[in-house]
């Protein structure tokens, strides 16, 4: 029976529909995955040195213990997050002549099949089976290494146990990130240390390895305690988190810009209230720490604004980016309503820039804080800030008009290739490229800050000019609405 | 006159699915759109709202071609599926959005939406819900409402009465026969109920692979005419 099961998910994954076209996607993924497996897996075989290379002096089993711990938390907020509850599966079986018990047990064992069982085993075994095998033993290690798995199992029984009874995870892993870096600090403060209880815990496995059970015990225990609760609550409405009533708001705010002011208002309801955009734009914001990684001081020093430039412009422009990427492909499952209500695509093509350019702004303002740092960053990201004011937007909503691909709002985004077709994967390019076109001649000829104010000045231009731009952008929406229509029907 | 069809035509993949070389709808008009699944209903009302591009001819509301204005907009509603809807919203807040496009406030909908509470049976106001959230009948009385609440003179309804249950479907026939009487609005339903559109439509087209083989203005007969054709 479990074969069986097994074997339609399987025909489901491959005859899912639109598999056609994503099957280069998939590959992609596919060697992405393998990819992520293959860093961890150099990463496990050189943590020794690694961990010799960034803390000298300390012993390397117990920087190795103190992390695990760590690892292990981080992982249960990612599972949170984009781990998926393999609920749905199980509907079209609910009917039939199966005992709950084996559906139970499908899904419990579905839910093994997921990547992130797969990490910790390439990422501590190499360490496990060179160091601690070497100093304590191949019986110790092998034990090791049922902490680690159990651990995992755990993670992964107790991530989905919470995900069906909390009603908002994404709070959730807000929470559980800040109690984090809280430990974090204190950690860092020496006040009370993480690290140090986990290298207790490992150290104790390493000395007496049949503590390690005591993890495995803790796996069955939540994974008996999942099982029983699925096989309570076995029901198609219960399967799913629980939902909060559902309520009207207003964005009075955006009431002074008119009709247009009232479309962006829409849009702002459909981001917060669909899974899919909701991941797309808070995944954004985590790019705002882009500036940490790019912005150095020896760059700074020699005025070489290249690297930064691009930086700065992802920060200020990323919801421009990643949101406007799959624009108009948002709004497929209302557009033809839109198309044939008293909708003016002027207003339409407003709504959306000012959008944009409210995003902008508020993005802008926040990475201003980089400013501390230097004031040279804030030139660098003003003049980013006016390209994504005044060129970016423009330059997606023109592209926006030749992507004809249709998006699925209801699941996540992560690893979500679903909508994502060659103009979507191209837009980005001439975004990061174009800004080049102004800053380098102008820097050949007047050095860095003319560059800088070259693309400043063409993005503030931009920004005036919008109105002749709008006329153009509703252009190209006319002469293509009918194929964009009708792409956005065939889901 | 409100509506003219010219020489329409629409081709797809060599396979013609609407060709109706002329056709004029009159202000005040109930006309019931018939003919089996492929017939060319549905392509008819997205041509008659501009939404695909007609192969050759066009479609003249008020004289004007609706591919090259937007003026139809003004006094056209229409709903003809879920796509029409903007799930994220709550029933509410999408009444408040068609409203707004009309120039209504906030109160002239909430007033409004007063005389269709019988129609909503207390299950679309006040639910809590998104309309994704809600059965397909009921997200069909909130389109169907919406599209009423525009106060059209030009009414487009595809197969309405499809999902709604039998106390709806009789609220909604006497809710459109309103709609002629205080303001000669002119309404074009589709259905596969031949009962509902012979009981409630004055004139009956009937359309078969895209052209027109019936057009008929209903009497007592009506019924049986088009029973016959339609077990034939």
């Amino acid at each position: 029976m479990l074969n069986t099961f097994l074997g339609h998910q399987w025909k489901g994954f491959f005859r899912a529909r639109g598999k056609g076209t994503s099957i280069a996607v998939q590959i992609i993924m596919g060697l992405l995955i393998v990819y992520l497996l293959g860093c961890a897996l150099v990463f496990g075989i050189f943590m020794d040195n690694l961990i010799q290379h960034f803390m000298p002096g300390r012993p390397v089993m117990e920087v190795f213990n103190g992390l695990i711990l760590y690892y292990f938390a981080l992982e249960f907020l990612s599972r949170m997050q984009i781990q998926e509850l393999p609920t749905l599966a199980i509907v079209p079986y609910l009917h039939l002549r199966i005992p709950k018990r084996k559906l139970v047990n499908f899904l419990n064992i579905r839910a093994l099949f997921s990547a992130f069982n797969i990490f910790p085993l390439v990422l501590f075994f190499p360490f496990i089976f060179m160091n601690v095998m070497e100093s304590y033993g191949s019986f110790a290690g092998w034990m090791y290494l049922l902490a680690v798995v159990s651990l995992s199992v755990f993670n992964n029984y107790l991530a989905l146990y919470v995900k069906r009874l909390s009603i908002s995870n994404t709070r959730f892993v807000i929470a559980g990130f800040l109690v984090l870096i809280g430990l974090g600090l204190l950690e860092y403060f020496k006040v009370f240390s993480i690290a140090a209880v986990s290298n207790q815990v490992f150290s104790a496995i390493a000395q007496q390895p049949l503590i390690a059970l005591v993890f495995t015990l803790g796996a069955v225990a939540v994974f008996v305690l999942n099982a029983s609760y699925l096989r309570k609550n076995l029901y198609m409405e219960e399967l799913h988190a629980g939902e909060a009533r559902k309520t009207s708001t207003d964005y009075p705010f955006l009431d002074r810009f008119g009709a247009a002011g009232q479309l962006a208002a829409l849009e702002i309801k459909l981001i917060l209230r669909n899974k899919r955009s909701k991941s797309t734009v808070s995944k954004g914001l985590i790019f705002i720490f882009y500036g940490l990684l790019f912005y150095k001081q020896k760059e700074l020093d020699e005025n070489s604004f290249g690297m930064m430039l691009f930086a700065a412009v992802f920060m200020t422009g990323n919801m421009v980016l990643l949101y406007g990427q799959f624009m108009f492909g948002w709004q497929s499952s209302e557009f033809d309503g839109l198309l044939s209500n008293k909708v003016s695509v002027r207003n339409f093509i407003k709504a959306k820039l000012l959008l944009f350019n409210i995003a902008s702004t508020v993005l802008t303002l926040v990475v201003s804080l980089y400013g501390l740092i230097s004031w040279k960053i804030l030139a660098v990201q003003f003049a980013a800030y006016f390209f994504s004011l005044g060129i970016a937007p423009i330059l997606v909503m023109y592209m926006a008009t030749f992507n004809y691909k249709a998006i699925d709002m209801t699941s996540g985004s992560s690893f979500n290739w679903q909508g994502v077709g060659a103009t979507s994967m191209l837009m980005s390019l001439p975004i990061f490229l174009l800004p080049y076109l102004f800053y380098l001649p102008a820097k050949m000829i007047g050095g860095p800050f003319w560059g800088l104010a070259a693309l400043g000045i063409v993005g503030l231009i931009g920004f005036l000019t919008q109105s002749f731009w709008v006329e153009v952008l509703v252009k190209a929406f006319n002469k293509r609405k009918y194929k964009i229509a009708e792409g956005f029907r065939e889901k | 006159m409100i509506v003219e069809i010219k020489d329409l035509k629409k081709v797809y993949a060599g396979r013609t699915v609407v060709n109706i070389p002329e056709l004029r709808i009159n202000e005040g008009e109930t006309i019931g759109l018939v003919g089996n699944n492929g017939a060319g209903k549905t392509t008819l009302f997205r041509m008659l709202l501009d939404l695909i591009r007609p192969d050759a001819g066009g479609i003249f509301s008020k004289n004007e071609n609706v591919a090259s204005t937007d003026e139809w907009k003004n006094y056209t509603a229409s709903f003809l599926d879920e796509n029409f809807l903007i799930d994220y919203l709550t029933p509410e807040e999408y009444f408040i959005f068609i409203g707004s496009l009309h120039n209504m406030t906030r109160t002239d909908v909430e007033q409004y939406l007063q005389r269709y509470l019988e129609f909503f049976n207390g299950e679309i106001l006040n639910s809590g819900k998104y309309i994704r959230d809600f059965s397909k009948g009921n997200q069909n009385k909130v389109g169907i409402a919406a599209a009423l609440m525009q106060n059209p003179e030009l009414l487009i309804l595809d197969e309405p009465f499809a999902n709604l249950d039998p106390t709806t479907q009789i609220r909604l026939k006497s809710l459109v026969r309103s709609l002629r009487t205080t303001h000669q609005a002119t309404t074009i339903i589709s259905s596969h109920d031949l009962n509902h559109v012979t009981d409630v439509c004055d004139r009956i087209i009937l359309l078969e692979k895209g052209q027109v083989i019936k057009d008929i203005q209903t009497t007592e007969n009506t019924l049986m005419e088009l029973e016959a054709y339609f077990s034939a």
